[in-house]
């Protein structure tokens, strides 16, 4: 006897017609539905993001493969979802096999399933088989634990104006089904074997003992009408899923793919310029169609996962932002607008009416304004969500408008007109220098191998113009030959782009380059992440590259060579707060941890370090705006983390912004004694 | 409804103001200029009233430093019509040769309303408003926080000291000098302005004849000496409120 099995096993012809009936109409529903969903992506503004093909395809088959970000700092979710994942894609395959062999090679008189192959292929279902329901399981104990992070509950409005049961309904449909599919799939095999029991069968070891538990219960005389019945309540539920698919979360298996595969890997580090048509007519988003069809996608690919909800320092802070929101939103909002197949979406007690504008009314401003750009949802989104592009695109539509509180305003102004967001006289930009007793070189002048783009805290905030002169000290005495750019430099920008103001973004970047231009020097480094990100990613587009540091970078290797020497050892604990534009935006969480290793001192990492380190709070022009407002700034949420460490006496920052809005924090949080915050520059400079 | 709404560009305090070789002006070389303060919510009053009722809004400048930039920002904020008034140097001028100059030009045009800024830091000889109210013979009120239009008159908020507002009632055309508009002028894009400057235009009449006196002469610029007398109150938090409370008492505040 050859070892195979019968599809359509007792079966009459009739029936076996109802099922292809049924699955065509299936596929056709399933296909409508992914057709609804191109039609929709269709309708958003072109995005250059068809290169490399392969290449695209590649990386994100790798992440699927790996399931590496649903990984990235939940294991358990991650694992999980690994289960569930391998468990359907093989799940799929072998039904795909089956169908191949059945419907279209046994037309030509071939039958692979069978013999050896067949027993492999059997075992192989089996395991995966379990494993897709262990995953699911897994899901199911997480999501009775009420995990905060799936809790739909807004930020922003109150319970009776928004209801979000459908999101709900599809969580549980979406599991369940696939629960209930995968284990009626292993109960009309146990109920197949128990009727015949082939001995070969013991290869599907979960379906021959569920034939031994037929057994047991004294059922097998029952198998075959059992099967029939089982058969039919799991294809039922097999095409109802297939159905779904397009119109539902279940969405997610193809789209995340897309979404991974066209996600741009600077996204949020260089921001999409505005062309010159656009720029007559308004800079910022105004309607749901100035969205790319990438922007569209994301809106879509949002699983809801909550990670970007839970990261946000907006958010902890208890504003109006959740990127998680937001993004939902700008689906709901999308969806309306242009159409889509979404069966299960939120609604509002008060629906936004047709031709609402998005920035300030569909998307409230107090949403778009509370974010800190840290690009903690960008990093932690599983699936290449940009939130960031969009949250920029549409606080351009609110500068187009004037529509920003007073503050934010007057620092714009003052930028606009000196060049920083101080508002003080362009000339005074290094007057820090003065008490220094050397003289800094001016590379406009004379030739330095570096230039120091200081940036306007390290120029004029009084409490960081001191370690501006540390740093200044400690590379004259190593010998390193540096300059600065005096009243040329202007504010870099990069926070000035993401308040949305990128006319006078470019207006900063074309008056720095063509200092930069005429200067003489051979590389930058900078005191400041933030001039760091936009000098390194976004000048490049408007033709400045340079090649540029950060100050722990320079002074590693200045300790490295030998140039910097080590006189003690520092031996105290320290803890680390990783700028938002070093560590998460440009990847550098090393270089500052080595710098500090070799100064001696003993670092302990606060939870929430390098890459998924927690935002101060200031950026994205956060700092120009008023923060009285919040549940707990961000920076005192981030002292309190720092001291549930123990005996750390000091906080150590690399970053202007930081030391001002983490030398504030101690004190408003009533934390002074209790920690200090210090510039890696003053652990240099004692150690050396 | 045509409302004018006349700017000037002042010293830009954030450089600090140095006083020339003659000891009578303000050594200009170096100086950096900025729209008045209280021309921008004249101008943020206008652009509210023009929102309200479609008036067109003119704005208008003696020409002087970097004067341009602040016409082609009123542009870009909305004003319908930007005008130069030529011949004139309106850095150092003073207000009464402003206002005639203004006068002048206006005088011509068809306008309800003509708002500028309650004063200026380089007001010399009174304020503007005053004086081009004089010049143009038309009724005039100062200090204004607020103007309400109904057909051809106008409702207007007048602040007094002491928290008092008094609110008058007047017929077009008028002269106001604005205090505060009711919201804070308005952010302009940078790229709009940018935009504004390779599409508008600067309309320039000239000035006509400005031949008034301001009857007074500048003799002397300087700077004020800080008065001396400052008494530093010490003890306990007690007898520091005593001390006070006494001296407040011997100035007659009861």
């Amino acid at each position: 006897m050859v070892e195979t099995r019968e599809i359509f096993r007792n079966f009459p012809f009739l029936l076996q017609i109802a099922f292809y009936v049924i699955a065509f109409s299936t596929i056709a529903i399933f296909i409508y539905g992914f057709y609804l969903r191109i039609q929709k992506y269709r309708k958003g503004r072109a995005d250059a993001r068809l290169d490399n093909l392969f290449g695209r395809f590649m990386k994100a088959a790798a992440i699927m493969g790996k399931n590496s970000t649903v990984f990235k700092r939940d294991a358990f979710a991650g694992f999980a979802h690994w289960l569930i994942f391998w468990g359907f894609i093989i799940l799929l395959i072998g039904t795909a096999i089956v169908a191949i062999d059945h419907d279209f090679l046994r037309l030509i008189g071939v039958h692979i399933l069978q013999g050896t192959f067949y027993l492999g292929f059997s075992l192989v279902l089996d395991v995966f088989g379990v494993f897709f329901l262990v995953g699911l399981l897994m899901m199911m104990v997480r999501r009775a634990k009420k995990p905060a992070q799936l809790d739909y509950t807004r930020n922003d409005l109150k319970p009776d104006q928004y209801n979000r049961k459908g999101y709900a309904t599809d969580d549980k449909i979406f599991l369940w089904l696939l629960f209930l599919i995968g284990l009626t799939g292993f109960l009309i095999e146990g109920v197949r074997i128990a009727a015949d029991r082939p001995a070969f069968e013991v290869w599907s070891p979960v379906g021959w003992a569920i034939a031994d538990l037929i057994d047991s219960m004294g059922m097998t005389s029952a198998a075959n009408t059992i099967h029939l019945y089982g058969w039919w309540v799991h294809a039922v539920m097999v095409m109802f899923f297939i159905a779904y698919i397009p119109y539902s979360k279940a969405m997610h298996m193809l789209i995340d793919f897309a979404n991974l595969m066209f996600n741009d890997d600077l996204a949020a580090k260089r921001l999409p310029r505005v062309d010159e048509e656009r720029m007559k007519v308004g800079m910022g988003y105004n309607t749901i169609q100035d969205f790319t069809w990438k922007e569209l996608m994301d809106f879509d690919a949002c699983t809801k996962c909550g990670r970007c909800h839970s990261v946000c320092p907006a958010r902890n802070a208890g504003t109006a932002l959740s990127p998680r929101d937001l993004i939902l939103d700008l689906r709901t909002h999308a969806d309306r607008a242009i159409g889509s197949p979404e069966w299960f979406q939120q609604t509002f007690a008060k629906e936004p009416t047709a031709g609402k504008k998005i920035a300030g009314e569909v998307i409230s401003k107090d949403v778009l304004w509370s974010c800190t750009t840290c690009m903690a949802c960008v990093e932690t989104c599983p699936v290449g969500i940009e939130h960031l592009t969009s949250i920029v695109n549409l606080r351009r539509a609110l500068v187009d408008e004037g529509n920003m509180e007073t503050m934010l305003q007057d620092t714009l102004a003052n930028i606009g007109d000196y060049g920083n967001s101080f508002g003080q006289s362009e000339r005074n930009r290094a007057a820090w220098t003065k008490e220094l007793d050397f003289k800094i070189k001016d590379v406009r002048k004379e030739e330095a191998e570096y230039l120091w783009f200081v940036g306007d805290y390290a120029s004029y905030d009084g409490r960081i113009q001191d370690i501006s002169r540390r740093v200044a000290r400690v590379l004259t005495k190593a010998g390193v030959d540096f300059g600065l750019l005096y009243e040329g430099e202007k504010n870099a920008g990069n926070d000035v782009r993401r308040v949305g103001e990128e006319g006078l973004y470019e207006m900063l970047v074309e008056d720095n380059m063509a200092v930069l231009e005429k200067s003489r020097f051979k590389k930058i480094f900078t005191t400041d992440p933030h001039s760091y990100n936009t000098i390194k990613n976004e000048y490049p587009e408007f033709g400045g590259s340079y090649e540029i540091e950060h100050y722990t970078g320079l002074l590693l290797r200045l300790i490295k060579d030998g140039t910097l020497k080590i006189n003690k050892k520092l031996g105290y604990k320290v803890t680390y707060h990783d700028p938002c534009y070093l560590g998460r935006y440009n990847g550098e969480v090393d270089a500052p941890r080595q710098l500090m290793e070799a100064l001696g001192v003993e670092l302990q990492d606060m939870p929430r370090c390098k890459e998924n380190s927690f935002c101060c709070g200031a950026g994205g022009g956060r700092i120009w705006m008023d923060d009285s407002k919040m549940e707990e700034r961000p920076s005192e949420n981030r002292i309190k983390e720092a001291l549930t460490l123990g005996d750390v006496p000091y906080f150590i920052v690399a970053c202007p912004k930081d030391y001002a809005m983490f030398s504030d924090a101690v004190k408003t949080s009533g934390n002074e004694g209790k920690i200090e915050v210090k510039d890696i520059i003053h652990l240099v400079e004692e150690a050396i | 409804m045509n409302i004018i709404v006349p700017i000037k560009q002042v010293p830009d305090l954030v450089e600090g103001l140095e006083i020339d070789d003659s000891g009578k002006d303000l050594n200009r070389e170096w100086m950096k200029f900025k729209l008045n303060e209280f021309d921008d919510h004249a101008l943020e009053e206008a652009l509210i009233l023009k929102e309200e009722t479609g008036a067109t809004v003119t704005a208008i400048a003696l020409d002087s430093d970097d004067v341009d930039k602040a016409l082609f920002t009123a542009a870009a904020k909305g004003a319908d019509t930007i005008i130069k008034v030529t011949g004139v140097s309106g850095t150092g001028l003073s207000s009464h040769e402003a206002a005639k100059a203004l006068a002048n030009v206006i005088g011509g045009m068809s306008y309800d309303l003509v708002m500028t800024g309650v004063q200026a830091i380089d007001d010399r000889d009174g304020q503007l408003a005053v004086l081009l109210a004089h010049y143009l013979d038309k009724p005039h009120v100062s200090v204004v926080t607020s103007v309400t239009v109904a057909g051809d008159q106008a409702v207007i908020s007048k602040e007094y000291g002491g928290g008092l507002v008094a609110e008058f009632e007047g017929t077009f055309p008028m002269v106001l000098g604005i205090q505060a508009a009711r919201q804070s002028p308005r952010y302009v894009p940078v790229a709009k302005v940018r935009q504004i400057m390779r599409s508008a235009s600067i309309e320039e009449v000239a000035a006509g004849d400005v031949g008034v006196s301001s009857g007074s002469d500048i003799t002397k610029y300087f700077t004020p000496v800080s008065g001396g007398g400052a008494e530093m109150i010490g003890g306990s938090a007690e007898d520091q409120a005593a001390k006070i409370v006494e001296l407040l008492k011997s100035k007659g505040i009861k």
